[in-house]
């Protein structure tokens, strides 16, 4: 085996109760994470499809990669995948990632990545130590636990002699000083909440797709893994020297390059420690440890003084707004003005949002639904003795959060069983899908996930997200490093200058200077420069952050961590794989694989009923000019940085743009499934077989 | 969350020769002689009396636990080093965190003390932990000479053990400054560098010269943040952000999602102009004092 796997992927049937384990080598044309899931995925159950969520034939992928427990920078998350119960009008093979040190525990123990197959007949836990798998029982206490308890139980349950502070014996004159890495689903999942989140630690959501009601679908409470083994490494003297050469793409924490350019949306650009947590901050901070997952060197976390909100981020910090965050006085759902004085507390928003993580309520879906209760509130459809009879608190206090999670996460009456369907089948129960989502009302974009960046102008999310199964949640691309470094106020790059050095790192297609464009010209949004940045997007997403990236650190095709604000990318990344597999591969090789991986993950979703029909936004997004946001662009001939303001998307160009990016991608223009051509030529005759046998064959 | 300070066991307690504050009380003093006698690795590199006087190390690892991110990538940085693989078991330094916990309790940076009084050195019946007197009279394990017996991790007066048990070879190892790092071509040492302040990226480890004082943690646990730190609003203990007024800013939030009603296409909770989106950093006066 190459360096950075272990040689087997541990599989697990709830059902049969049977353990064994796959070969990795079988799925080495994959890579490992994503990619090595999405081939195990489609091998085991891809000929059975389609089937829903809930069916035990699914199957939760949790795959690590190479990277995971090296120090390869920023590579810490689990890359789960499975069909998804929160997707739309499908539940779509989707994936979902958590950040922490799980994979690297994983990897540790011995193991490439788990399947779990099958459904428990009851509730169980799975517990891995090193290469000791066994499947507990979980009615003794686990069950029913919120996902903080469930954590720390099965931690003291899985090696009873640990403490904290002290080495603990694993197996026989085996030791280790470090905490079971558990993964595990809340009250929400184990009832099966569509937006059931899986938590590992504290804040470190798989918040997308649903996976912890799957989870609990299978009467699966947890994965808890632990071992004392390593990650061989290829090539030691290469993986040192890379760590080093990488300093200089780092927020130096003492000297910073250009310490002015710290403040507000520059963070998100530098890689600058803490600051992902959004309810820690104002004049009165608690004090706090900037926190990282495995191998990560910029900790974006925070774990505070009073425990509250610990490893949280974003989302899971503020979509309990019980106002006083530190940046917004919260985010999403104001206040209710009758809620006041009490929605001024920093604290409480972040016990709230707490809350959310114990229950094990998906943030980020959350916060659509959150919303959606305000406006069927204001639509005379929610409310005491209305159509669905409940008097909540007011919005934005502390028992607004507490009746609304548990409700939702014990399906409690009418309003939790309701709301814990999630935003899209909440709309369509009340058969106002098309009123509410279409009209713009509840903004569900992409596939039942929530309206993130704006599409008619930072195209590439957009696209990249209907393209796929959900939000994309890709921001490093454009989102970060330009239009946050443009509405920061004082951009370091000019418009032209950021978009040709961007354009620079996007290796193949680096010789097309208008990449990045975001002007709605020839260059523009419906170009073919923009189909060539939507799938380096594409296979980028599929094959690197796949390999359990961050989102907040890569890609990194910028920076203003160096002299000429070039970033790491796409040199690191070969750099790292080459020293740690001791393959000699080049960016571009790789990224071909991402589209390989790309292609696959297209198949499956083909199978599963997806076609060139189906992939439109909602009308809303076509009909409503949008206010825009802050992206270069070619105007009038010239590179400037302008927000679109008032652009519609054109549907016709969208759908003429469509057929130039399947055609890219190999893919039938006509339908969007791929064809044998293509496939073969990836080395994947077998999928194409299957599409076949099924009629989907492009 | 698992449990608190060690409770030790009492055997294990009786076993020991010396309490733990008999040598972390003295400031450096040998109090604990007459150890057991060891015998040195080779004459030319090796004290070969041990219940004499111990020459200082010339080289110290000290540490910032409020700085430190938890990363672990200086436990992966030595075992990359020494070993070849990235094995948190097998790193002469632990980083032990409990995520659920309170900061500043939640965490534990457990490197070897070079000690001035070495236990380790004391304890070991073979004089595998000797006095590398070659390199700076740093103390090391010659795993040629362990016989597995695990004294010096029995006998090492920290918690967690600074001796660390080699599960693969089955022998002690212990931090050496990286002195000795077959898988990285770079000098190690007193004078040299040491992998994991080299990686540590946010330079919460330090390689010092002098001893640091040795009564508890005292003078090992050192302040590395500067204003630079302070800046991120994490805040320490002694001191708090100085409040700056907020940059100008263009835009807004992210989103428009879950916000009913909103105007179309508006960015940012609320749609109202504002700093920053997730992950944005904290403003002083965005946030009502309490």
């Amino acid at each position: 085996m190459p360096g950075g796997y272990t040689g087997k992927i541990l599989r697990v049937n709830l059902t049969t109760k049977e353990v064994s384990n796959l070969p990795t080598e079988k799925y080495m044309d994959f890579g490992g994470g994503h990619g090595m899931g999405s081939a195990v995925f489609f091998d085991l159950v891809g000929a059975q499809l389609p089937f829903e969520a809930f069916d035990p034939r699914n199957l939760i992928v949790m795959m690590a990669s190479p990277f995971a427990g090296t120090f390869m920078p920023g590579s810490g998350r689990c890359e789960v995948q499975g069909l998804s119960p929160m997707l739309y009008p499908v539940e779509w093979f989707g994936h979902s990632n958590f950040g922490g040190r799980f994979t690297a525990q994983l990897k540790f123990a011995g193991w490439d990545g788990i399947v779990i197959e099958g459904a428990s007949d009851q509730p169980v836990y799975i517990n891995v130590v090193n290469d000791q798998v066994k499947i507990e029982d979980a009615t003794n206490g686990v069950w029913g636990m919120d996902t903080w308890d469930a954590q720390q139980e099965i931690s003291r349950r899985v090696v009873p002699s640990l403490k904290y502070g002290e080495w603990a014996e694993l197996a026989q004159n085996c030791f280790t000083t470090q905490i079971p890495a558990v993964v595990t689903c809340g009250p929400a999942g184990e009832r099966k909440c569509r937006f059931g989140a899986l938590l590992h630690g504290p804040g470190s959501q798989a918040a997308m797709c649903g996976f912890g009601g799957v989870f609990g679908s299978k009467n699966l409470k947890a994965v808890s893994v632990i071992g004392n083994g390593g990650v061989p490494v290829a090539d030691p003297q290469a993986l040192m020297d890379a760590r080093i050469w990488f300093r200089q793409f780092q927020w130096d924490v003492d000297n910073p390059h250009e310490a002015e350019k710290f403040e507000s949306g520059y963070s998100l650009i530098n890689g600058s420690p803490s600051g992902g947590n959004v309810s820690n901050g104002g004049t009165n901070p608690v004090p706090a440890r900037a926190a990282a997952c495995a191998s990560c060197p910029r900790g974006c976390r925070m774990r505070l003084a009073t425990a509250d909100s610990n490893e949280s981020v974003c989302a899971g910090t503020m979509v309990a707004n019980i106002g006083g965050g530190g940046m917004f006085g919260g985010f999403g759902r104001k206040p209710d003005p009758k809620a006041m004085p009490q929605a001024l507390s920093s604290k409480l928003t972040r016990q709230g949002n707490d809350l959310m993580q114990r229950y094990g309520i998906g943030h980020w879906p959350f916060m659509a639904v959150n919303g959606y209760i305000g406006a069927l509130q204001r639509e005379g459809i929610i409310g005491p003795g209305k159509q669905i009879d409940i008097d909540l608190p007011p919005a934005g206090t502390m028992a607004y959060y507490e009746t609304v999670f548990r409700k939702i996460a014990m399906r409690d009456d009418a309003f939790g069983d309701f709301a814990a369907e999630g935003p899209a089948r909440m709309a369509e129960k009340l058969g106002r899908y098309q009123q509410d989502v279409h009209g713009g009302t509840l903004r569900l974009t992409y596939w039942g996930t929530q309206e993130h960046y704006d599409t008619p102008t930072q195209a590439e999310w957009g696209y990249g997200s209907l393209f796929g199964e959900r939000d994309l949640m890709l921001h490093q691309m454009s989102n970060y490093p330009l239009h946050w470094m443009i509405t920061s106020g004082n951009p370091y790059m000019s418009a032209e200058e950021a978009s040709q050095k961007y354009a620079e790192a996007m290796v193949p297609y680096n010789d097309d200077r208008y990449l990045v464009d975001y002007g709605d010209g020839p260059t523009g949004i419906y170009s073919d420069s923009k189909v060539k940045q939507v799938a380096w997007v594409k296979h980028y997403e599929k094959f690197w952050m796949g390999m359990g990236f961050c989102g907040w650190r890569w890609p990194q095709c910028i920076t203003n961590n160096t002299n000429d604000y070039r970033g790491a990318t796409p040199h690191a990344e070969p750099k790292f794989w080459n020293a740690i597999t001791g393959q000699d591969k080049t960016f571009a090789e790789l990224m071909e694989i991402g589209h390989k991986i790309y292609t696959l993950d297209r198949a499956i979703w083909n199978i599963q009923g997806r076609d060139k029909k189906m992939e439109v936004f909602p009308d809303y997004v076509y009909d409503k000019p949008t206010n825009g946001s802050e992206q270069p662009m070619v105007v009038d001939g010239k590179w400037t940085y302008a927000n679109g303001r008032g652009r519609q998307l054109d549907r016709a160009k969208v759908e003429d743009f469509k057929e130039r990016f399947y055609k890219f991608e190999g893919w039938n223009p006509d339908n969007s499934y791929p064809t044998r051509a293509t496939l073969e030529k990836m080395g994947m005759k077998n999928v194409a077989d299957v599409l076949q046998s099924k009629g989907k064959l492009g | 969350m698992l449990g608190g300070k060690k409770a030790e066991n009492d055997e294990t307690a009786a076993k020991k020769r010396y309490s733990r504050r008999d040598f972390l009380v003295t400031g450096g003093a040998a109090v604990a002689a007459p150890a057991i006698i060891t015998a040195a690795t080779s004459p030319a590199t090796a004290t070969a009396a041990v219940d004499g006087p111990i020459p200082k190390s010339k080289g110290y690892l000290v540490y910032d636990s409020r700085k430190c991110i938890g990363c672990t990538t200086c436990m992966l940085s030595c075992s990359l080093t020494h070993y070849g693989q990235q094995n948190l078991s097998l790193s002469r330094i632990q980083i032990i965190q409990d995520s659920f916990g309170k900061f500043p309790h939640d965490l534990t940076i457990a490197p070897c003390r070079q000690c001035v009084e070495p236990v380790c050195v004391r304890s070991c019946p073979v004089g595998a932990a000797h006095v590398d007197a070659d390199n700076g009279n740093v103390r090391v394990i010659d795993q040629k000479k362990c016989i597995g017996c695990k004294t010096c991790l029995k006998m090492c007066p920290q918690q967690p053990h600074r001796t660390v048990w080699d599960h693969v070879n089955k022998k002690s190892s212990k931090c050496d400054l990286c002195i000795d790092t077959p898988y990285w071509n770079e000098k190690g040492g007193p004078g040299g560098k040491q992998a994991c302040v080299t990686n540590c990226p946010v330079n919460a480890l330090k390689f010092v010269a002098e001893a640091p004082n040795q009564e508890e943690t005292n003078g090992y646990q050192v302040n590395l943040r500067n204003e630079h730190w302070l800046r991120l609003g994490l805040v320490d203990d002694s001191r708090t952000v100085i409040p700056r007024p907020a940059p100008k800013m263009m835009g807004g939030g992210p989103g428009g999602a879950s916000k009913p009603g909103a105007k179309p296409g508006a960015e940012g909770p609320g749609a109202k102009p504002g700093p920053g989106g997730p992950g944005a950093k904290p403003q002083p006066g965005a946030q009502p004092k309490q």
